[in-house]
């Protein structure tokens, strides 16, 4: 009962953004000129292939976009093993996007798609780079679609498969050589992480992490900004947009770094309706503010052994489970559950410098 | 203050500034209340714990001058409270041994250690400081003695899925079994206790088993193969013909993601070969269906379909005494999903299942919302069917439910009042096993406790400082023991009896898994009892396949009974206590015999068409007639004591009756 209502609220909501659009078509919006060139035919994608839709030209492992397909970022990013992400946004012509609340995912419009791509640098022995894959989430019908393209050898040309495989990659990180067997997610690995009830959702393109300047080929501008402009956003933002920020950005303060890390890694699962509420934490940005949703000074429920007396233990990184899962390997024990096998390091580092920050120990 | 202390001691010209800063000047100590400094150049107590590096120590001695329970708490009234560590041991300075360590059992961070010291025991024991260097106090308090129920012994084992308890070379002994990437380390547990360690070549899996392990006879050749479940897929590794190597694998297919979560063996068609079956986290679930010629399918559905999953728990009950397993499984989901809804699934027979509990129908009142990983399934209060404690994992949605089989294929909810309405515990793990022999299974769950079974369906709570993992005897004294991964903790036993069965099958599949065995008694706290044999309960561990059962003080068992999948039913009449029955599939048909018996005879016999049970105040209700050879030819409800023997073959034929109570009996009848 609860997912259908669900979607009727989604399918109303597309409805009249769709008919509001429509709406404003002649109105205050400069309207994208009728020039791009990928082909995006909803009734027949995902296409076999990823050069298919035409996102790219020249060389398509350079993935210099064509026009209408606009690089973006986010404040902070999700750690899969250290892949490099480059992530890029496109629309029909004539639709937009409209902003819900800080917090919330755009509401997009059908035909969009958000194009992310999974590459590593200094991959050895010949420190080359290797794009690895390239997800797409696309809107039809009111609803977002998984299409994943697996790249080949001869990184000319990426496949669809929603199958899942590892692939081994060892690299150059810093001064270090780290390998992984990295995991091409399935389907099933996409919706686990992606849904909300039972329909699939973005979990990047927020307000709070979109809001944030970004180097165009034109300059650099607010990517909402530049949204807006592009035609691709409802001019219907809020004056003021609480964001979240980059947790690597050491000029910040530490707990907002902390609660960006957290919210952009962790929240999918961990916040108030989510696969794991059953859990006390909820990490979700706009939850954290809250220290007993970050796990401070509550009882982990499940027992790992006797130091780790807290979630966060203040003080104590020994006695933090939180810190002990993100610092474990094991499947069983670590976090996020999906898309990391090894350690971040300098995640670590910034959870170790916050929980030895607070100085009261727990009670 | 600690400057201070020094100081003073300086000034009194006491002993010397570095007492008890080593083994070798450890300060004897009888009960009391003693002030604890460290000093640098303190020599560092091995650690008993963990692999935390202390820089302090701190060293004491105690020995008994009679027998006592000895506590040692570092939570001292009116003294501040610190983040203490203790250590335990036993030997002397040269050859420490650690009994024990604690880190913040006594409340705020501070340790409290307990052990049992018999007179003229000399114990070492020492603070270090890992968490801090602060002065603290601690008392040590002399106690009557009561010997606890488990002591810790240290084991060196590699690996890191050290999940598993169970017998690897056949003998029937658990050994513990540790699966590392190319190998399976083991411990076999030798006849007098003790362990011979090996490794044990095996096929590389990428589907190494980080969530859960199951083991069982997949193929049938006399050894224990093992059931691996991967957050990405699912490996079977097969023993060789020896059980000396592992010598093939099977796998789920890479291209399909398997979540994996409990793992079972269990023979789901009942075709007399283990299946392999794996809850699946966030899809429907899974199994390897085994033809019984080195082939399988893989099949997804049947048997808990939701959509995205929500299965953790799955364990393998009879809860409606047909003879076949059915499926409980214990599920979680957040967000309201209905994912979490638990699901039991009736065995029809055959491979044919009805959903009895799911978002569709509660017509056994099974189904729920509890956030689960696990359910502990036993025969609570010994009346003959199986109740089930469904053990919450979170109380968001509900707490523990203690559900009482009607024996009608319903259960009725019996938590008020049964000790788990109020236990605040929760754990992932919950597992049925009669931990003190007394005849009435317990409970091992939430909050490192055991609830112990006070025999009248309510429970209470007994606290254990070790958490959970694979149960089996260690030690084969007849009493369950738990391997934690750097420790067993033996039971140290006590005054009541037990039994242990292993079995082997021969049409049923090797194991027996899916077997019914029941005991029964006539004096005493109980007359029957009933366990099924499984492979795979709580969520994550495996646990020994050999079934035990405490007595109590019961001495004499009528009979042991064996409901093997087959159909076959095999009778030990008054089965030897406090000692391994083993018993082969239908050998106890063989040895059936007309041996006259004072409670009925069979007229007439031979027979044509009907055979008479005549005999006063007994009224058979099922016979079962097998050949000579054991195989069983018909199995059918009687009424007025009358054996219809029309649809046999001649020849002669041992039965086996039983009466309206549950007893069995045996005889032999001849078809003209």
């Amino acid at each position: 009962m609860k997912s259908l209502t669900l979607y009727i609220i989604v399918l109303f909501s597309t409805i009249v953004t769709l008919f509001s659009c429509g709406e404003d078509d002649s109105g205050e919006y400069s309207e994208l000129p009728n020039t791009s060139k990928v082909v995006m035919d909803l009734n027949a994608v995902p296409y076999p292939k990823l050069s298919d839709y035409n996102f790219f030209e020249g060389e398509m492992k350079s993935l210099i976009p064509v026009e209408g397909v606009i690089p973006y970022d986010l404040n902070s990013t999700l750690f899969t093993d250290y892949a490099l992400k480059k992530r890029f946004v496109w629309m029909p012509e004539n639709v937009r996007a409209s902003y819900v609340s800080d917090t919330d995912i755009l509401n997009f419009p059908d035909g969009a798609v958000l194009i992310k791509n999974f590459y590593y640098n200094n991959v050895q022995p010949d420190n080359s780079t290797r794009i690895i894959e390239t997800r797409l989430m696309i809107k039809k019908d009111g609803k977002w679609t998984f299409a994943n393209y697996v790249w080949n050898d001869e990184q000319t040309e990426a496949s669809f498969s929603m199958n899942g495989s590892f692939t081994n990659i060892t690299w150059q990180q810093g001064d270090e050589t780290k390998t992984t067997n990295y995991r091409i997610p399935s389907r099933v690995e996409c919706f686990t992480c992606h849904k909300s009830q039972q329909d699939s959702l973005p979990i990047g393109p927020k307000p709070q992490n979109l809001n944030k300047l970004f180097n165009y080929s034109d300059g650099t501008k607010n990517q909402l900004t530049k949204w807006v402009e592009l035609g691709y956003l409802e001019n219907n933002l809020p004056t003021g947009i609480t964001t979240s920020t980059d947790w690597t950005d050491k000029t910040q303060p530490l707990e907002l770094r902390v609660r960006s890390y957290l919210d952009i890694n962790c929240a999918h699962c961990h916040r108030e309706g989510s696969h794991c509420d059953y859990r006390p934490i909820r990490l979700a940005f706009n939850e954290t503010v809250t220290p007993s949703n970050l796990g401070i000074c509550i009882e982990p429920q499940e027992f790992i052994n006797n130091s780790l007396t807290h979630i966060i233990s203040r003080g104590s990184t020994q006695r933090s489970e939180m810190y002990y899962r993100l610092n474990s390997v094991l499947e069983n024990e670590r976090m996020p559950l999906l898309g990391r096998t090894i350690q971040h390091t300098e995640a670590l580092e910034l959870m170790d410098e916050w929980i030895s920050s607070m100085e009261e120990p727990c009670p | 203050m600690k400057r201070i202390a020094t100081l003073l001691l300086a000034f009194t010209g006491c002993c010397s500034l570095y007492a008890q800063q080593s083994c070798d000047e450890a300060l004897s100590v009888t009960e009391g209340q003693y002030n604890v400094s460290f000093n640098d150049g303190s020599e560092v107590p091995p650690n008993c714990i963990d692999t935390a590096i202390a820089t302090m120590g701190v060293w004491y001695s105690y020995t008994a001058t009679e027998n006592h329970n000895i506590s040692i708490s570092t939570n001292v009234e009116d003294v501040t409270n610190t983040d203490t560590r203790i250590m335990l041991y036993s030997g002397d300075c040269e050859n420490l041994t650690c009994i024990d360590g604690d880190d913040d059992s006594g409340g705020n961070f501070t340790s409290f250690i307990t052990f049992s010291a018999m007179a003229g025991e000399t114990f070492i024991f020492a603070f270090e400081n890992n968490w801090n260097s602060d002065d603290f106090s601690f008392v040590l308090t002399e106690m009557p003695y009561n010997p606890p129920m488990f002591t810790p012994q240290d084991v060196t084992l590699s690996g890191a899925y050290k999940n598993c308890v169970a017998d690897l070379n056949g003998d029937y002994l658990d050994d513990i079994v540790s699966p590392v990437e190319g190998f399976v380390n083991v411990l076999y547990q030798m006849e007098d206790g003790t362990f011979t360690s090996a490794q044990l070549t095996a096929p590389s899996t990428v589907f190494m088993p980080g969530w859960s392990m199951a083991a069982g006879d997949y193929d049938g050749n006399g050894y224990n193969d093992l059931l691996y479940g991967n957050g990405s897929g699912a490996a079977i590794m097969l023993a060789d013909n020896e059980g000396t190597s592992f010598s093939e694998k099977i796998e789920s297919n890479p291209e399909f993601f398997l979540f994996s979560q409990r793992t079972n063996f269990v023979d789901i068609n009942n075709d007399g070969n283990l299946d392999a079956f794996v809850c699946h986290d966030v899809q429907p679930n899974v199994y390897f269906l085994n033809n019984g010629e080195d082939g399988y399918e893989f099949i997804q559905g049947g048997l808990g379909d939701y959509p995205d999953g929500g299965n953790y728990g799955s364990i393998w009950v009879d809860y409606d005494n047909d003879n076949d397993p059915d499926l409980f499984i214990a599920k979680c989901r957040g967000g309201g999903s209905m994912a979490a809804m638990n699901e039991l699934h009736r065995n029809d027979g055959d491979g044919v299942f009805t959903i009895v509990a799911s978002i569709d129908t509660n017509e056994s009142n099974m189904a729920d919302m509890i956030q689960t990983w696990s359910s502990a399934w036993a025969d609570y209060d010994n009346d003959g069917d199986m109740d089930a404690l469904v053990g919450a994992s979170s109380f968001a949605n509900g707490g523990h439910k203690f559900m009482v089989n009607n024996g009608d294929g319903t259960f009725t909810d019996g938590t008020e009042g049964s000790g788990y309405d109020d236990f605040t515990g929760i754990n992932n793990e919950h597992v049925a096993h009669d931990f003190n022999n007394d005849g009435f299974v317990d409970v091992f769950g939430g909050g490192n406790a055991i609830m112990m079974n006070n025999g009248d369906m309510t429970f209470t709570p007994m606290t254990i400082d070790f958490g959970h993992g694979p149960i089996g005897d260690l030690n084969n004294d007849g009493f369950l023991d738990v391997f934690t991964g750097t420790k067993i903790y033996y039971n140290n036993g006590n005054d009541n009896n037990w039994m242990k069965i292993t079995l082997e099958g021969v049409d049923s599949n090797r194991n027996g898994i899916g077997a019914r065995v029941e005991i029964h008694a006539s004096t005493g706290t109980w007359t029957q009892q009933i366990r099924d044999v499984r492979s795979g309960d709580g969520f994550r561990y495996m646990s020994s396949l050999n079934v035990h059962f405490g007595l109590g003080l019961t001495e004499t068992v009528d009979q042991l009974v064996i409901k093997w999948p087959s159909g076959v039913v095999d009778i030990v009449n008054n089965p030897q206590i406090n000692q391994t029955t083993h018993v082969t599939e239908g050998e106890t048909v063989l040895s059936i015999s007309d041996v006259e018996n004072n409670l009925f005879k069979l007229y007439p016999n031979p027979a044509k068409d009907y055979i008479q049970v005549e005999g006063q105040n007994i009224e058979i209700t099922r016979a079962l007639i097998y050949t000579v050879n054991g195989r069983i030819v018909s199995d059918s409800q009687i009424t007025n004591n009358t054996i219809s023997v029309q649809e046999l073959a001649q020849g002669t034929y041992a039965v086996i009756l039983q009466d309206n109570t549950g007893k069995y009996h045996t005889s032999k009848i001849i078809k003209e």
